[in-house]
């Protein structure tokens, strides 16, 4: 016991020392420990969820560019249909074009040969109308006979009609 | 530092041509000096000679109890340890500042040290008692190298010097406490992970003093003197086992207590021979004493409780 006492041991001095480090451990644990702990966890957990949010959103943002690809794909193909289509159609239209204007061109050339021939008989009549009187007036000069005027024009549509030169065709 | 080389040596060289100005001073003003070469000191250099106490001085004394000075500075320890992470970890935020991150810093090393001694999944139940011995026996170490300790102090009525503050792990009954309590921590553990009458057949192996009475009965004879001779054997090495872990209690004081008694005697009589310069670098050595003691014994607390923690399954290899 002496020599407990030498190196300084002493039981109250002790047990005081005992509630000083129980006390010690108890407010480290409220004041340290037990805050910065929960913040560690708190950090890790939020550290990891955020790393899966974004493993996450890259998947999600891996799946649209995919995503948007195929619809670029599709559009491009639908849009050469489209215009394989257009072409198609544009072509049909030009050749349907093309044919009604021929067939407006030959109505056309059709009706104006018509007209033609209508002008042409018309001019003849009245060429030969023309031709008639001035016969008769020849006639009459060369004659110096006055003749029934009616019965000489009978006589020369008869000659005309059997004269082959004038013949309406 | 970007200062030039040149410069930085020449302040290098500054310094030590002080230090050993102010060494010179020293030896030859000193108690060396003065009994070899028979030089007086000036007034302001006296320096008394140092009176060595190995148990705390009392400051207060009451009648149930002396206050001592060992007792004052690590009251002191408690209030500085508290007051800072009180201060560090009063508001804690997600993204943290500096003083926080300084606390979180701390107590992330130490979790990571157990961590790398007991695995990820016991760490935590050592973690608050291992760090509590940390901190504590390092702050008492720390603060004991400033200024103020064992400086500043009143005379007794007997003449003697007594400083308030001394170094509350140079008083025997701190190791002592911080000792008792890691060596009922470890057994705590060691009963809670593994049941008591597993973590007691840890020590005494019941098991072939058993299997002899039985083989006794059966009338077997060879077995049932092999069996008890080999029960008696174990349960002495229980006993040893016993013996071993009360040990730990006195290993553990006298280790942290002697090395800092000691730390403090070197430093006094240093501080007392040679006045200036060579303290200096007692000092570094006594930083560094006081941060592997108060590694020693938390790490030996933490290894212990690893132990305690593993069951130790040697009845089986003898059953037959």
């Amino acid at each position: 016991m002496e020599a407990l006492e030498g190196i300084g041991i002493n039981p109250p001095l002790f047990l005081i020392y005992l509630v000083n480090f129980i006390v010690l451990f108890a407010l480290l644990s409220v004041v340290l420990y037990k805050p910065v702990l929960k913040m560690l966890d708190e950090r890790q957990a939020k550290i990891k969820e955020s790393m899966e949010q974004a493993e996450k959103i890259k998947q999600e943002t891996a799946r649209s560019e995919e995503e948007i690809k195929a619809h670029l794909e599709k559009a491009r193909t639908e849009g050469q249909a489209v215009i394989a289509q257009a072409t198609q159609i544009g072509e049909r239209l030009k050749e349907e074009a093309k044919d009604s204007a021929r067939q407006e061109t030959e109505s056309l050339i059709a009706k104006a040969r018509t007209e033609i021939q209508r002008e042409r008989d018309k001019t003849i009549e009245e060429l030969r109308a023309e031709f008639a009187d001035i016969a008769i007036l020849a006639a009459e000069k060369v004659i110096k006979e006055t003749v029934d005027k009616k019965k000489h024009r009978k006589l020369i549509d008869e000659t005309l009609k059997e004269s082959t030169t004038f013949k309406k065709t | 530092m970007n200062m030039g080389c040149g410069c930085s040596i020449r302040i290098i060289a500054l310094v030590a041509i002080l230090l050993l100005a102010l060494f010179l001073t020293g030896f030859v003003f000193g108690p060396i000096g003065s009994s070899f070469l028979d030089t007086k000191a000036p007034a302001f250099l006296a320096v008394t000679k140092p009176h060595i106490e190995i148990p705390p001085e009392g400051i207060l004394h009451t009648p149930v109890l002396t206050i001592t000075n060992t007792l004052i500075a690590s009251w002191l320890t408690i209030i500085v340890l508290i007051g800072l992470f009180y201060a560090f970890t009063r508001k804690m935020k997600l993204i943290p500042g500096r003083l926080q991150g300084l606390a979180e810093v701390i107590v992330e090393i130490i979790l990571n040290f157990i961590k790398s001694a007991a695995g990820e999944k016991n760490a935590r139940i050592f973690f608050p008692m291992v760090a509590t011995i940390f901190l504590y026996v390092l702050t008492n170490a720390f603060l004991a190298l400033l200024p103020f300790f064992g400086t500043i102090g009143i005379y007794e009525h007997s003449g003697a010097f007594v400083p308030i503050l001394r170094g509350a792990n140079t008083d025997i009954n701190l190791p002592l406490s911080i000792a008792l309590i890691a060596v009922i921590s470890v057994e705590y553990w060691g009963v809670r992970s593994l049941g008591s009458f597993r973590y007691l057949n840890s020590f005494f192996n019941f098991g072939q003093l058993r299997d002899g009475f039985v083989s006794l009965f059966k009338g077997k004879i060879r077995p049932a003197i092999s069996g008890i001779l080999f029960g008696i054997i174990n349960l002495y090495v229980g006993v040893l086992e016993v013996l071993s872990h009360l040990i730990r209690i006195i290993s553990f004081t006298l280790r942290l207590f002697g090395n800092m008694t000691a730390g403090e005697i070197l430093l006094v009589v240093v501080c007392f021979l040679t006045l200036f310069s060579i303290p200096i670098f007692i000092y570094g050595l006594e930083l560094l004493m006081g941060l592997i003691q108060a590694l020693i014994f938390a790490g030996l607390t933490l290894v212990f409780g690893i132990i305690a923690l593993t069951p130790h399954d040697e009845g089986s290899e003898h059953k037959t």
